[in-house]
């Protein structure tokens, strides 16, 4: 984001809006105050702009180019990721595992989400947590516009030329057999000291019959926390969408 | 009673190259079921939340790759929906967001079996680099991170200086979360809790 500083009255309107607080005042050479964006640390997320809060029309994303786009793409949850044609990180996860069978019994997800909550990631972040999960052999989901970033799957090495793009947030998704959850929340644990930014981690299963969970029987085992809300899907859906032959 | 506890978002996307191909149609009637219960705020990844495009846009707004969401603070108006939505037989996926003992409860309720189930095991790294646990109660409503804990400072401070109620500092808030996922009334709920205790620095 930036913001022109010929039309900008200083008003300070889009300050509270920024998730990541880069948006300060400054005084021109000519003496006049207006506001800037630390577009270095700016990750494109356009909220000030949707906010429409600036009395004067200064806000302005410019185009950006790749590897600069690829902060609008995961931080702005109105863009679609072209790979995944996903809005939002560009993961359905388990949103739509009734009808993807992505998670399948014996297996959970397991997902580090970097930058969450509210503090924005550097990608050389999401690729320590890539390289430390690569070892352990657990596969990347391959639907999530991040695994795409790989330079190579089996080590966890990123590109090079995306690392120091900063993102609000992005998912290193993973799919694992239940007997192997806390080995690889260990190894999520044990990089967690080596990142500048924070992570959620999530864990994702599929119900049994009984409507038990197992990958929660594997925590309570473990004596791990996990939260008391979460998500479920409530399994309704299927192949023939209703009005889809319209 | 919490307030987690009244706090329910229920959510409907098509799998992509499964059966996203017009799935407009069963998108929007999800979006006219939960209309008809008492939701606090309802949007579209694709167009934006209620509290910054209103409803009209929002219903005719959704495409394949809509993500359509709502939310209600009682298991009640939950129940309901989850009542007609089975009914409707509409074939996109459906997850909600919520206690999960709660959320099972009315399943079983509407002989629904629970799918798939996503839990939080917290968060790790730089822990100290987050805002206060009070602020992040509320900025954490917006899945997307979209509501800012400075945004939410200045709603306490506007509140404190009676420039806005907290119903209205709270709507506000919600204006920020494209997917009209956040509780504005739970929001309110804890805006009020923390304005009486809050030292706030007002410069």
């Amino acid at each position: 984001m930036r913001i022109d500083a010929s039309k900008c009255i200083g008003c300070g309107q889009c300050r509270p809006f920024c998730i990541m607080q880069v948006i300060d005042f400054t005084r021109s050479e000519k003496g006049k105050v207006h506001c800037v964006v630390n577009e270095d640390e700016c990750v494109d997320c356009e909220i000030c702009y949707r906010a429409k809060v600036c009395p004067v029309d200064a806000l302005k994303q410019p185009e950006t180019q790749w590897p600069r786009s690829i902060r609008g793409t995961f931080s702005n949850p109105l863009a679609i990721h072209k790979e995944t044609k996903v809005p939002g990180r560009g993961t359905e996860e388990m949103k739509t595992n009734d009808i993807t069978n992505r998670y399948e019994r014996g297996f959970a997800g397991m997902s580090a989400e970097l930058g969450r909550p509210g503090i924005g990631a550097r990608l050389r972040d999401a690729e320590k947590v890539f390289m430390a999960l690569a070892p352990l052999g657990v596969e990347f989901e391959p639907q999530n516009p991040l695994t795409n970033l790989l330079e190579d799957p089996k080590t966890g090495k990123m590109k090079e030329e995306v690392l120091n793009e900063k993102v609000l947030s992005c998912i290193v998704e993973t799919i694992i057999p239940l007997d192997r959850i806390l080995e690889v929340l260990d190894a999520m644990e044990k990089v967690a000291k080596t990142i500048d930014s924070v992570f959620s981690i999530d864990l994702v299963c599929r119900a049994d019959e009984d409507l038990s969970v197992p990958s929660l029987k594997v925590m309570e085992a473990g004596h791990r926390w996990y939260t008391r809300n979460g998500k479920t899907n409530i399994g309704l859906g299927h192949l023939n969408v209703k009005g889809a032959d319209r | 009673m919490d307030s987690l506890s009244r706090d329910y978002v229920i959510f409907a996307m098509s799998a992509k190259g499964f059966n996203s191909e017009n799935s407009r149609y069963a998108l929007t009637e999800f979006l006219k079921i939960v209309d008809k219960y008492h939701w606090v705020n309802m949007g579209d990844m694709k167009t934006g939340g209620y509290y910054l495009v209103g409803k009209e846009a929002i219903m005719e707004g959704v495409q394949d790759t809509s993500i359509v969401h709502g939310v209600f603070t009682s298991k009640e108006d939950l129940r309901g929906a989850v009542r007609e939505l089975k009914a409707a037989d509409l074939g996109v996926s459906i997850t909600i967001s919520g206690i999960l003992d709660n959320v099972n409860e009315v399943l079983l309720d509407n002989n629904i079996k629970r799918h798939t189930v996503e839990v939080s095991l917290g968060v790790r790294g730089r822990t100290d680099r987050l805002p206060e646990e009070e602020l992040l109660e509320v900025t954490t409503m917006c899945g997307h991170g979209m509501v800012s804990q400075t945004f939410v400072r200045q709603m306490l401070i506007d509140i404190k200086k009676g420039k806005r109620t907290p119903e209205e500092a709270a709507n506000y808030l919600a204006t920020p979360c494209v997917c009209g996922v956040f509780n504005p009334r739970r929001a309110q709920e804890l805006l009020e809790e923390l304005v009486d205790v809050w030292c706030m620095d007002e410069n």
